[in-house]
C-alpha cells in the first residue's frame, strides 16, 4: 500500500456506546472517497473518561444510541463539552446522528420525560412525544445546493432550531425534526446534524464529498481539492 | 378444570381439528385465540400437566428449543413443544391444547416464548426452567432497547421465583438484576484468560451493571459475548456451570468442541450453533440427562438447523443462511470464513416489513472481513441491491454482478467460477429465491422457512 500524504483523524465519539443503526457507516464512506484522491483516514475512540483535544482531529462522527446509552453519555460529553464546542467554533466538521445530534444542542427529553442536558454548542433543543415515532424513508432537499438526500428516520425527538441554525433541508418525504416545520437537520458552522439513518454519508455521496471538501481544505488549505474530488463518483441511493 | 375451562378446551380443540382436518391448514393462533375468549385462564388450567421450561432471548430461540426438545427426548418420552413461530400467548395455548400426552410420566412442556410475551405467560404458568440465550438488538423489534427488553423478561420471571434460570453467562446483560431464581451460567472457556482488552467500538451492551463503566474483556467469541470484568469494581462473569472448554474444528457444515471435556459434534457450521448445543446440553444436565445421552442427541440432528440448508443447483453447491441484523451478519461471515475452498457470495437484500424495512444495519456488519477469506465472486441482488452493492463496494469488492430481479439470480448461480455459493439473503429475498429454485426444480416441497 502507498504512503498516503494527506490524512484525515476523525473523532468516533463514544462510538462504543452511540451506535445504532449502521452510524459507523459514515465513516467507511469518508473514507470511501478519501482514498480516491490520497488521502488516509483513520478513526479513534473518544469514549466515557477520554480526553478530546480538539487539535488532534480533523473530523467527528457522533452516531445515535438507544436512551439508555444516552443517559450514560450526556453528563460525561459534559466533561468535554467546551473542547467539543472550540472544535465546532474553529469550524471542525462533524456529522452529528440522531442522539448526537440531540446532544449538541440545549437539551433533550427522553421518551418517559426525562430532561437531559446537551452541551449547547448549537441553539437547538429536542422535545419529547409520548405515544409514538417517526419511522420510515425521508427524502429532503437543501434549497442551497438543489441537492436532494435519501435516508430513514427512526426518532421519537422533535427537535426545533434557533434563527443561529439553518436546516439541512426540506422535506420531500417523511417528518424530519418534527414534523410541524418541514424541515431536517441542522447546518451550524461544519457541523451537520440529521436524523438520517441509513447512513447519510453512504446513501448521499454528494454531501459526503462535500464535508471531505471541508475537511481538507481546513486542514490543508493550499491544496486545490475541489479539483481532486471533481474526479470522484458520488454514490447516491 | 372448571366447566367454563373445559368448555374453553372443548372449542379449542374442536377449532384445531376442524382448520387442521377438514380445512388443511395447521399452525394458526386461531384455537388458543378462541378457547381464550371463552375462558381467559384456560392457559393456568393446561399448564398444571406440565413441567415448562421456558425459552427467550432475541437469537437463537427456535433452534435452542428444538435441541433441547431433542435431547430431552433421549430421557424423557413425553415432551411436547411448540411449532416455530407459534411462541405467543395464543399459539402457547393453542399448543397445550392439542398436546397428545400419555399418562406415564408427568409431561415436560418446552416452550419457545417470545420476548414480550414471557410475562403475559407467567401470569399463568410457572415454568421449573427459564432459558435465557441472549439478547442483541434487532431491526425488527423497532422500540425495542436492548435494556428494556431484559427488563420484560424479567417482569415475567419475578412471577416464578422458584423457577431456576439456565442463562447465558458470556452475556453481561443477564446479571443486570436481582432475581432470588437459582440461576445456573453457561459460556464458553476455551481461551487465554490472561488478555485484557476492549470489544470493537461498534458492539452494543459493554456497559458494566455495577456501575455503567465500559467492560474489559478476557476473551471474546462474538458481539459482546465472552468472559467480561469490570476494571472499576470486582464485577466479571460468574462461575459457569457448563462451558465450552475446547473448540477442536469448525467448519461451515460442522462443529466439534468439547463441553465439560467432553467432544461433541454438530453438523452445522457457526458459533453461535455452539452456543445453541451448550445452552440444550445445560438443560439436559438440568433434567439428569447424560453426557453419552445428549451426544447422541446431537447426532445426525442436520434437518433441525433448516435454515442454513445447501442445496445442488447444476453441480454448483450452494448454502442459503439468512441475515437479518448486524451480529447475526457477523456470525454468518466468521461461518464463512471457515470455509477451506473458494467460493462466492451473493448477498440479497428485501426491505419489506418481514426483512426490517430499515437497512442501515448493512453498516454494522464487518464485510470487510470477507478478504481475509476465499471469497473469488461477490453477486448483490434483491430489492433493495443498490443498497448490498454500495456496502459491498465501500467494502473493497468494487467488481461486483448486480440481479435486481432474483429470476436470473439462478443462471448467476450458476455462471459464477467456483463450485461453492454462499446466500446471505434477508427473509423474503430467501423466500423469493427459494420459490425460483422451486419453479426450476432444484429444490422440492413447499416453500417455507
Amino acid at each position: 500500500m502507498n504512503e498516503q500524504q494527506y490524512n484525515l483523524r476523525v473523532a468516533h465519539l463514544y462510538g462504543d456506546l452511540m451506535n445504532t443503526y449502521g452510524d459507523y457507516g459514515n465513516i467507511i464512506a469518508l473514507r470511501y472517497y478519501a482514498q480516491q484522491i490520497g488521502v488516509d483516514v483513520t478513526d479513534q475512540l473518544v469514549s466515557l473518561g477520554d480526553d478530546f483535544n480538539p487539535d488532534n482531529f480533523d473530523f467527528a462522527l457522533f452516531g445515535g444510541g438507544q436512551d439508555y446509552e444516552q443517559s450514560i453519555v450526556a453528563p460525561d460529553l459534559q466533561r468535554i463539552g467546551r473542547e467539543v464546542t472550540r472544535f465546532i467554533e474553529n469550524d471542525g466538521p462533524i456529522i452529528a446522528v440522531c442522539g448526537g445530534y440531540q446532544l449538541l444542542g440545549n437539551y433533550f427529553i427522553m421518551a418517559d420525560g426525562t430532561r437531559v442536558e446537551g452541551i449547547g454548542a448549537m441553539n437547538i433543543y429536542t422535545e419529547n412525544q409520548s405515544t409514538s415515532r417517526f419511522i420510515g424513508n425521508v427524502t429532503i432537499k437543501n434549497s442551497e445546493t438543489g441537492e436532494e438526500y435519501h435516508g430513514f428516520e427512526n426518532h421519537q425527538g422533535r427537535t426545533y432550531l434557533s434563527d443561529q441554525e439553518r436546516p439541512l433541508g426540506q422535506i420531500v418525504v417523511g417528518n424530519g425534526n418534527n414534523g410541524e416545520d418541514g424541515s431536517e437537520g441542522v447546518i451550524y458552522r461544519n457541523v451537520f446534524g440529521t436524523y438520517f439513518h441509513g447512513p447519510i454519508l453512504t446513501r448521499n455521496g454528494n454531501l459526503a464529498l462535500r464535508m471531505l471538501e471541508l475537511a481538507l481544505v481546513r486542514k490543508y488549505p493550499t491544496i486545490d481539492w475541489h479539483s481532486k474530488l471533481a474526479n470522484v463518483t458520488p454514490e447516491f441511493f | 378444570m372448571t366447566i367454563r375451562s373445559s368448555f374453553a378446551s372443548f372449542v379449542g380443540k374442536s377449532t384445531y381439528w376442524l382448520l387442521r382436518d377438514v380445512l388443511h391448514r395447521g399452525g394458526t393462533s386461531l384455537p388458543g385465540k378462541i378457547a381464550t375468549n371463552i375462558d381467559p385462564d384456560i392457559l393456568k388450567n393446561l399448564a398444571q400437566d406440565f413441567d415448562v421450561v421456558l425459552v427467550t432471548g432475541t437469537n437463537g430461540k427456535t433452534l435452542t428449543t428444538a435441541l433441547i426438545t431433542r435431547v430431552l427426548r433421549e430421557k424423557y418420552p413425553d415432551i411436547i413443544t411448540n411449532p416455530s413461530g407459534s411462541n405467543m400467548i395464543q399459539g402457547i395455548t393453542g399448543t397445550l391444547l392439542t398436546a397428545k400426552t400419555s399418562k406415564n410420566q408427568r409431561p415436560l412442556a418446552v416452550l419457545e416464548v417470545d420476548e414480550a410475551n414471557v410475562v403475559l405467560i407467567t401470569k399463568y404458568i410457572k415454568p421449573k426452567v427459564f432459558v435465557l440465550t441472549n439478547i442483541f438488538r434487532d431491526q425488527l423489534d423497532r422500540y425495542g432497547e436492548i435494556y428494556s427488553t431484559y427488563q420484560k423478561i424479567v417482569d415475567g420471571i419475578k412471577l416464578a421465583p422458584d423457577a431456576t434460570i439456565i442463562a447465558n453467562g458470556d452475556s453481561p446483560i443477564f446479571m443486570r438484576d436481582d432475581l432470588p431464581n437459582k440461576k445456573l451460567f453457561y459460556g464458553f472457556d476455551h481461551m487465554d484468560q490472561s488478555a485484557d482488552f476492549k470489544v470493537p467500538a461498534n458492539t452494543d451492551g459493554v456497559l458494566s451493571p455495577t456501575d455503567n463503566s465500559i467492560l474489559h474483556y478476557h476473551s471474546i467469541t462474538y458481539a459482546n459475548l465472552g468472559d467480561y470484568f469490570s476494571v472499576t469494581d470486582g464485577f466479571k462473569r460468574p462461575p459457569l456451570a457448563n462451558a465450552v472448554t475446547k473448540i477442536n474444528q469448525l467448519h461451515p457444515k460442522f462443529s466439534n468442541f468439547d463441553i465439560n471435556g467432553t467432544t461433541f459434534q454438530i453438523e452445522v457450521g457457526g458459533l453461535y450453533n455452539i452456543y445453541n448445543a451448550l445452552t440444550a446440553y445445560a438443560v439436559g444436565r438440568f433434567f439428569d440427562v447424560t453426557p453419552a445421552q445428549i451426544h447422541h442427541a446431537f447426532e445426525s440432528n442436520a434437518q433441525i438447523f433448516g435454515r442454513q440448508e445447501s442445496i445442488n443447483v447444476d453441480g454448483k453447491d450452494v448454502t442459503i443462511v439468512l441475515v437479518k441484523n448486524p451480529v447475526g451478519a457477523n456470525q454468518i461471515i466468521d461461518m464463512i470464513a471457515t470455509e477451506a475452498d473458494d467460493y462466492s457470495l451473493m448477498a440479497l437484500l428485501n426491505a419489506n416489513y418481514a426483512d426490517g424495512i430499515d437497512t442501515s444495519w448493512i453498516w454494522d456488519a464487518n464485510f470487510e472481513k470477507l478478504h481475509q477469506t476465499n471469497i473469488k465472486n461477490v453477486i448483490t441482488g434483491g430489492e433493495r441491491y443498490k443498497d448490498f452493492n454500495v456496502r459491498l463496494k465501500m467494502a473493497g469488492f468494487t467488481d461486483q454482478a448486480v440481479y435486481p430481479d432474483l429470476n436470473d439470480a439462478i443462471g448467476a448461480i450458476k455462471a459464477v467460477p467456483t463450485e461453492k455459493v454462499y446466500v446471505m439473503a434477508t427473509y423474503t429475498a430467501m423466500l423469493q429465491l427459494r420459490a425460483h429454485l422451486l419453479e426450476q426444480g432444484y429444490i422440492k416441497g413447499r416453500v417455507t422457512e
